[in-house]
This record gives C-alpha cells, structure tokens and sequence, in this order.
C-alpha cells in the first residue's frame, strides 16, 4: 500500500470530465490496483477514484492512472509532495463480520442445503480480486455457486454479488458460476433485479437455522 | 371542461373509479382522479400503474376537457355536497375546477394532466365473453388463497384459464391451494390463461357484483388484461413470473378421506378458533367414529368439541392454522364436504361434495408440538 500526501489537481476524465482543482490530497494506491484520492473531509469516501484493473504511469510531477481496457482516466498533476510511503500490508485477513451477518454465515456455511438443494459447501470467504464472496458452493452437478448473504437483501446487494460474478466469471472453469442472495429479508425491487440478472434469491429464517423452531411445512418452496 | 349530473349518481360512478387511485406513489397526478370529458360523454379514469379503471358517466356535458383532481379530497367533497344537483367546471385560467351543489362551493386544484398515463385499451385483441355471476363466484372461492407476500410476486396472482365450458381457477401462497372449475352454460368463444392479480379480481368481483352487467368481456394481451362491464373497464397488468404446477402438489392418495357435514365443521371450527391466538394450531384428533376439534392458547385459556366423522382406523391428530382451515370449509360452500387426510405432517384436502362440486382446498398441516 503507497500512501502520498501531495498537494496535487486531479483530472478525471471517461464517462464525463471532473476536475478537483489543487489543494493537499491523500492518494491511496493499493496493490490491487485500486487508486483512491481522499480529502480531509467529505466523509469516507474518496473524491475520486478508479477500480482495478488500472495501469499507473508516473513521470516526473505527475501520476496517469488508466483503466484497463477502458476510457477511464485520472491525471494527477503533483505540485509538492508531503509524504510518500509504502507499507507491505501482508496477507489480508478475511472481513469479520458483527451479528446476525456473521451468523447467518457460520449457520449457512454448515447448511448450505438452505441455499439451494443439494448445495454443498467448498469454500467460505471465496476470494476474488474485488473481495470475498461469502459462500463458494456446488451443486449435485458440480456447477459452481457463489452465494451473497445479508441480513436485508437489498439492490446493492444484487449489485454487489453481480460484481463478484462477473470477477469469478474471468476463469473460464468457472464460466457458469451462478449467484444467489440469501438473506433474512428480501427487498422486491432487490429480487425483480436479481430475477432479471439471473441471480436466485433464498429467505432464510435465523430462528430455523439455529435450531430454535422448526421450519413452516408447505406445499412447495 | 363543464357538466352536471346528479350528486348521487356521479357518487357511485366517482366511487368505483377512487378505488384505482394510487395511495402512495411519487407521481403527484396517480393520486387523482382524471376527468374526461369528449364528444359528448364524461369518462373517470384512475391507475396506480398496476391497475387502471375507467367508468362512462351518463351525463350530458356542456364542454370538452380533462382536468386530474386529487381522488379522495374529489371524493369526500361530493359526498359532503348538501343538494343533489352538481356542476363541475374547469377554470382554465385559475388551474382549478368549480364544483357547486347548491349554496356550497368548491375551487379545486388540479394536478398535471399531462403526466397522467394512458390506459391501455383492447384495441385489436380477441376478446371472450364470460358470464359475470359465474366469473365473480368463481373469483370468490380463490381468491383468499393467494399470496399477499410482495416478495413472491407470482404468487399475489390468480390463475385464470378459460377454454370451452370450463372456467378454472387457482390461487396458493405455498401455505394452501386453492382450484375451482366452473362448468359454464354455453362455451367461451378462445381460451385464456392468466396470472391475474388477486387484487385486480377483488376489485372486479366489487364493481361486477354492484351490477356490473350480465356479462364480462375479457381481453388478454401481451402483458395486460383488460375486463369490460359495460360502463366500467378495469384494466391491470398481469402477474410476472411463473405460476407454480399446481397439478403437482396434488397428492394422488390419501389414507383418509371422510364425508362431513360442512356447515356443522365449520360452525366448530369457528368456535374453538377462538382459543387458537397467538398463531397457535387448531388441533383435529380423529379416533374411531369422531373427530375432536381443539385449542388452546397459554395465559388465554382453552376450548374443544367433538363432532361424529366416519372415521376409521389407528387414531391421528393433525394441526392446522385456524385462518386456513376455516377459510377452506368457507370457500368450499357445500353443505357436504369430503376431507382428506394422509399423516400429521402431510397435506390435507377438503374438497366440496355433492352438487356443489369441482371445487377443492390443499392445505398444509403445522407441526404439532405434544
């Protein structure tokens, strides 16, 4: 991770044109090729910013980051530099997650079946170049599942799952990963965009999976 | 815009027409009420996207127009109007429209017309005509047994097929199913099959059964459906998704199948119910010749009866959901009621007898806790 305090003007240019005229910036470079430009202010997120896959180009006074296989660009013109260091950060340790998602995680992981019939478990925490997906499964026809779990299914949440898919897509054995959200609630507008996505959606009952009370019976699932 | 028509009948025209107002969506213009009047005949109009219904008004019109005003203030107002006579007019110039009955006078504001969408017409598309007293019938035993979970659109649907004589349909929410197959008096000109809201249906049985007209006309196209009573048209679009195989829950056996006297099941079923709160189960407990209904409910008490059932074999006890159970024997309107039974954790099935047949109810047991 390469953190540099510089007093800097950032140009964005792609999809549209933005400029952040010249004041003293913190510009997060991570190994992932994430670049990130923070304010002292503004909350937590970065003024700008640019997903990997990047290239970084650097010359004297100035750092070009281009998307790769993109038109997105980020020109940042250094006027001084404050501070410029860079940490090896190490192996980076799984998200740990509070409460019910955490727990929704342990109790799905141990029963995947809930997810999908005949679903089992290959790996927690499947990592993939944009973070974790929480559950990595297999059906009885070894087709690959990767499976997004919250507490309150929401867009967003199809959105993100939707990411991790088209990054674990990338590895052509895994071509035909199929995602589902699993989640205590499911927002409507977060399942009509998961059913056009082709992503399936599973409610689960945390008083169920902990034992607590037994399923209702129906007539079909 | 300018007409005037008689308090009362422009009530009961306005009435059916609020019912399609949307309640809480962004769009200002979809609380109200459209108001068209041209060549001659004044026309209502209101959607909530999902629903649409559009109702003739008789009246002779003084000028053309259309104006939207805000549905239920519209309506509160002409009901509280104190004569009978009513003139509505549009003030261009003001933005608002007069309405007078009387000494009262009334300036409403209207909301834009032009955001007010277009009602989908049947233009073209084959229509079939069904009669109106056997569609609402056959409405009214299904209908309870759709989903009114929005998180299972496909379930909030009724399916409605019609081809030849028969009128069928189905409605579940995965707790219960629901089939009625009406025999008709004389065949269907086509057939149908759609997934109809539930909601759309309640509302048609509504307008139907206020004298809606012997007849229904019915128009499916691609993703819309559109009924005609005669002086009203309720459009809606149709549920997404698909409707589950409902053929296959049906269990191709039972152990138990016991002809009983439906109102009197009923009648018992609606007592003890009255102890089974706060979700707990109706308790059924079949032994030789009887059937014991029962319920009880922590800190409120307890209550059972029993009633002779043709009953045969080892003894079961099965639980049901009260709501369920009873909504079962209320839909199967037959006074004689053939009930099905394979195991405690199994469906059951009450299917109505006699001349009152071709309706049937698949309902899921809750478990027992001993």
């Amino acid at each position: 991770m390469r953190l540099v305090v510089a007093r800097c003007e950032v140009r964005y240019s792609g999809r549209l044109s933005a400029v952040l005229p010249e004041a003293l910036r913190l510009l997060m470079f991570k190994s992932d090729g994430s670049v990130m430009v923070h304010s002292d202010a503004g909350g937590y997120k970065p003024e700008n910013w640019m997903t990997p896959p990047t290239v970084i180009e650097e010359s004297e006074g100035e750092i070009v980051v281009r998307k790769l296989g993109g038109e997105d660009r980020l020109d940042i013109r250094l006027a001084e530099i404050v501070s410029d260091v860079t940490h090896d950060m190490g192996e980076a340790a799984a998200l740990q997650k509070d409460g019910v998602e955490r727990e929704l995680q342990e109790l799905l992981a141990d029963a995947p079946e809930w997810c999908g019939e005949g679903f089992r478990l290959v790996r927690r925490e499947w990592p993939t170049d944009i973070g974790p997906v929480d559950l990595m499964c297999r059906d009885a026809q070894e087709d690959w599942i990767a499976v997004e779990i919250k507490r309150l299914g929401t867009i967003s949440a199809v959105e993100q799952l939707t990411r991790y898919l088209e990054r674990i897509r990338l590895d052509p054995s895994m071509g035909s990963c199929r995602g589902v959200l699993a989640a205590q609630s499911i927002k409507p507008q977060a399942r009509v965009l998961a059913e056009a996505r082709g992503i399936d959606c599973v409610e689960v009952d945390l008083a169920v999976l902990r034992g607590e009370r037994e399923p209702d019976l129906t007539l079909f699932a | 815009m300018k007409f005037s028509i008689s308090r009362d009948q422009f009530l009961s025209q306005l009435g059916i027409a609020v019912r399609g107002v949307s309640t809480r969506s962004a769009i200002q213009t979809l609380a109200g009420v459209m108001i068209r009047v041209e060549g001659g005949s004044v026309e209502l109009q209101a959607t909530d996207m999902e629903l649409g219904i559009r109702v003739r008004v008789d009246t002779a019109p003084e000028r053309d127009g259309a104006v939207v005003l805000p549905g239920r203030l519209l309506l509160d107002v002409v009901r509280s109007l104190p004569q009978d006579d009513l003139s509505l007019e549009h003030r261009t110039s003001e933005q608002d429209v007069e309405v007078v009955s009387g000494p009262a006078k009334f300036h409403l504001r209207t909301l834009p017309l032009d955001d007010f969408p277009k009602l989908p017409e049947a233009g073209e598309a084959a229509a079939m005509h069904v009669p109106a007293g056997a569609f609402v019938e056959t409405i009214g035993r299904v209908a309870r047994s759709a989903s009114r979970d929005e998180t299972r659109p496909h379930l909030t649907g009724v399916l409605v097929s019609a081809s030849g004589q028969e009128l069928r349909m189905v409605a579940t929410d995965s707790y219960r199913l629901s089939v009625k197959e009406t025999t008709l008096e004389k065949p269907v000109d086509g057939s149908l099959e759609a997934n109809v809201p539930a909601r759309t249906l309640q509302e048609l049985s509504r307008v139907a059964s206020a004298g809606g007209g012997d007849e229904i006309e019915i128009a499916a196209l691609e993703n819309q459906v559109i009924f005609n009573l005669g002086d009203v048209v309720i459009s809606s679009r149709l549920v997404e998704g698909r409707f589950p195989n409902y053929r296959q829950l049906l269990p191709e056996s039972y152990e138990h199948e016991l002809n009983v006297n439906g109102p009197e099941l009923l009648d018992v079923v609606r007592r003890i119910s009255l102890l089974a709160q706060k979700n707990a189960p109706l308790r059924m407990s079949f032994s030789e010749g009887a059937v014991e209904v029962s319920a009880q409910t922590p800190d409120v008490g307890e209550a059972s009866e029993s009633l002779p059932v043709p009953f045969k074999g080892e003894p079961l006890e099965i639980g049901f959901n009260p709501e369920f159970f009873r909504d079962g024997l209320e839909s199967a309107e037959s006074a004689e009621v053939v009930l099905k039974l394979i195991s405690p954790l199994r469906p059951g099935l009450i299917e109505s007898g006699g001349e009152d047949g071709g309706f049937i109810y698949l309902v899921m047991p809750i478990r027992l806790n001993v």
